[in-house]
């Protein structure tokens, strides 16, 4: 298949006819080829093909500038998808009361999005209040609580108590910033399941954590 | 243009040679003769710091400043002891303040600023300080980088990524390399003639890579087309072409050259390069991108370039601690590498670690302001009473 679609692809690209160069993008995709794939399988070789020609002499200077036109329009069709599958996982990050750091919330939360996760950013200065009513909300397993001050950082125990005060002792709070990521133990206890030392880690964590409550729901079911 | 004793001279001389210790002692020689000229207050405080004696080069500045309120060179050399010493960022945000103040026009002077309230935490007025940087210089990449990190403070690494990429496009580091890729360090002396070049592939590309490094890219093209008339699958040719092509902005044509010579020669540097630099303008081509990095650093490992895309594409992968490393090697390559720095520093971001960005990001103005030559710019504008 490749070899012929990227040879019509190419065809279309030089006859300026956007719609026949979707055409053969579709049909790649009808034969099974995944959207990831198009752009190595059908799109890379079709340009090699129009280099190819243009540098022989094939076609001019003008009819490679209008075939790189038509390329640009097909562009959008073979691109790999650019965000994530939403995980369905829903996250709610926030910074502890009476803390207004921000960029490790942020960097966190920001990169969980790229990654698909539905993150529910509640911002800084967070109450734990605020937290337990946001996990009522919206049903969310996993809680993300920063602070980068040691009384803050020790003010995360309150979010803890307020979720087992309301019986939700099987959501997960995971800790990120300074005072947890110089001492291990203090994210134990404030009751934490986990320390979040960076945004690629909390991805990462996250992830393993949500398969780990998928997991334990697919087993009491 | 401001008198200057014979011994001041010497000190200068020296130092502009490098040769600090030699220029220390004729400074103090000066000093001697004449104790109140700010001019040699103001040189002996640029050796201090370029021996890295922070204090002694503070003492110095405020003497020179002291002396002479307009002395430019002596703000910039405070402002950076200030910076590299550390945790004086409010006394670097006054100096920094009063420089731009001297110096209206000098970009740097309010990159510097910038960069003294972002350490301080005035975010606000340290976007302030590169919106006027760039409304002074729109090229001006250190300015780009700083909007990047404080993107990536407010909003996360996907839309600060375009800004690193932006400001990596606007250094003139990004087209050295393809030119050490391509073995044309040096501008030719004079402009290349087409019609002088001998009739053979080697004449003509040789000249088209000259004509390249003149950013005359009529004549390249010219010389291009001339030998793929003659070898329509020379990678070489090819690969020029896509030079071309990403200089004029037209990268689907970069696109198909570079993917057309790749399929000739896939292991050709330049190539890869012009493919790479395609893929990392377009969103969605992170992975590609990190693939062809990756084998163009196979191919030329030792440039600190290669490794500052490689990881800016990873980046965009979320690969934040690959990307560090990927930095750490290219600073490792080049200590100089501005870019590197910046990344560097959104590498460390990311991981939480704040101090170590911010240290990143106080050694790029270093070897920025270094590289510039900017106290001796300043320096020779001030003895010649501005007139430079």
């Amino acid at each position: 298949m490749a070899a012929d679609e990227a040879a019509s692809l190419y065809q279309a690209f030089v006859d300026q006819d956007p719609a026949s160069a979707i055409q053969v993008v579709e049909r790649a995709r009808a034969s099974g080829v995944a959207q990831d794939a198009l752009f190595d399988t059908l799109y890379a070789p079709a340009m090699a093909l129009l280099g190819g020609a243009w540098a022989s002499g094939a076609i001019d200077e003008i009819a490679f500038a209008q075939a790189a036109v038509v390329a640009e329009q097909v562009g959008s069709f073979v691109m790999p998808s650019a965000a994530r599958r939403d995980t369905g996982v829903t996250v709610i990050v926030g910074t502890m009361h009476r803390d207004h750091h921000s960029i490790g919330h942020t960097i966190v939360a920001a990169t969980l999005k790229e990654a698909g996760f539905r993150v529910n950013d509640l911002g800084v200065d967070v109450r734990p209040s605020d937290f337990l009513e946001r996990v009522e909300e919206t049903g969310a397993r996993i809680v993300i609580v920063f602070a980068e001050m040691m009384q803050t950082a020790r003010a995360a125990l309150r979010v803890r108590e307020m979720l087992l005060a309301s019986g939700r002792e099987g959501v997960v709070i995971l800790v990120g910033g300074g005072p947890f990521s110089a001492d291990a133990a203090l994210a134990r206890e404030v009751g934490a399941n986990g320390v979040i030392p960076g945004a690629e880690s909390a991805v990462k964590l996250v992830s393993r954590v949500a398969a780990d409550l998928a997991a334990r729901e697919a087993g009491e079911s | 243009m401001r008198e200057r004793s014979t011994t001041l001279a010497a000190a200068e001389s020296l130092a502009r040679q490098g040769a600090i210790g030699a220029a220390v002692a004729a400074c103090y020689e000066a000093l001697a003769i004449d104790h109140r000229d700010p001019l040699v207050r103001a040189l002996l405080a640029h050796l201090m710091l370029e021996g890295d004696f922070y204090d002694e080069a503070i003492t110095e500045a405020t003497a020179a400043i002291e002396l002479d309120p307009d002395c430019s060179p002596a703000y910039l050399v405070l402002g950076l002891a200030y910076d590299r010493r550390g945790g004086m960022s409010d006394q670097s945000v006054l100096v920094w303040h009063e420089l731009a103040e001297v110096e209206p026009d000098l970009v740097t002077a309010h990159v510097q600023l910038g960069e003294a309230f972002a350490a301080a935490a005035f975010e606000d007025e340290a976007l302030d300080s590169w919106k006027r940087a760039l409304e002074l210089d729109p090229k001006e990449a250190r300015a780009t980088y700083n909007l990047a990190i404080a993107s990536l403070k407010r909003e996360g690494m996907a839309l600060a990524l375009p800004l690193f990429r932006k400001a990596g496009e606007l250094d003139p580091s990004q087209d050295e390399l393809f030119f050490v890729l391509l073995g044309v360090r040096e501008r030719p002396p004079e402009p290349v003639d087409p019609a002088a070049v001998e009739p053979n592939r080697e004449a003509r590309l040789a000249a088209a890579a000259l004509a390249l490094r003149d950013e005359d890219l009529f004549t390249a093209a010219e010389l291009v087309r001339l030998t793929l008339d003659e070898m329509a699958d020379d990678p070489q040719a090819l690969a020029l072409s896509a030079y071309v092509y990403l200089k004029q902005e037209a990268t689907n044509e970069a696109m198909a050259c570079a993917l057309r010579a790749l399929s000739i020669e896939p292991t050709l540097d330049t190539a890869l390069y012009s493919l790479g630099v395609v893929y990392a303008r377009r969103t969605g081509l992170n992975r590609h991108a990190a693939r062809v990095f990756i084998a163009l650093a196979k191919q030329a490992g030792g440039q600190a370039l290669v490794h500052v895309l490689l990881a800016e594409s990873l980046l965009g992968l979320q690969r934040y601690q690959q990307a560090g490393r990927a930095y750490r090697l290219a600073v490792r390559l080049d200590p100089a590498c501005v870019r590197a720095r910046f990344g560097l520093a959104a590498a460390y971001l990311t991981e939480g670690r704040y101090a170590e960005a911010q240290w990143e990001i106080r050694r790029a103005a270093y070897y920025d302001t270094k590289r510039q030559g900017l106290f001796w710019r300043l320096y020779d504008r001030y003895t010649s009473g501005g007139d430079v």
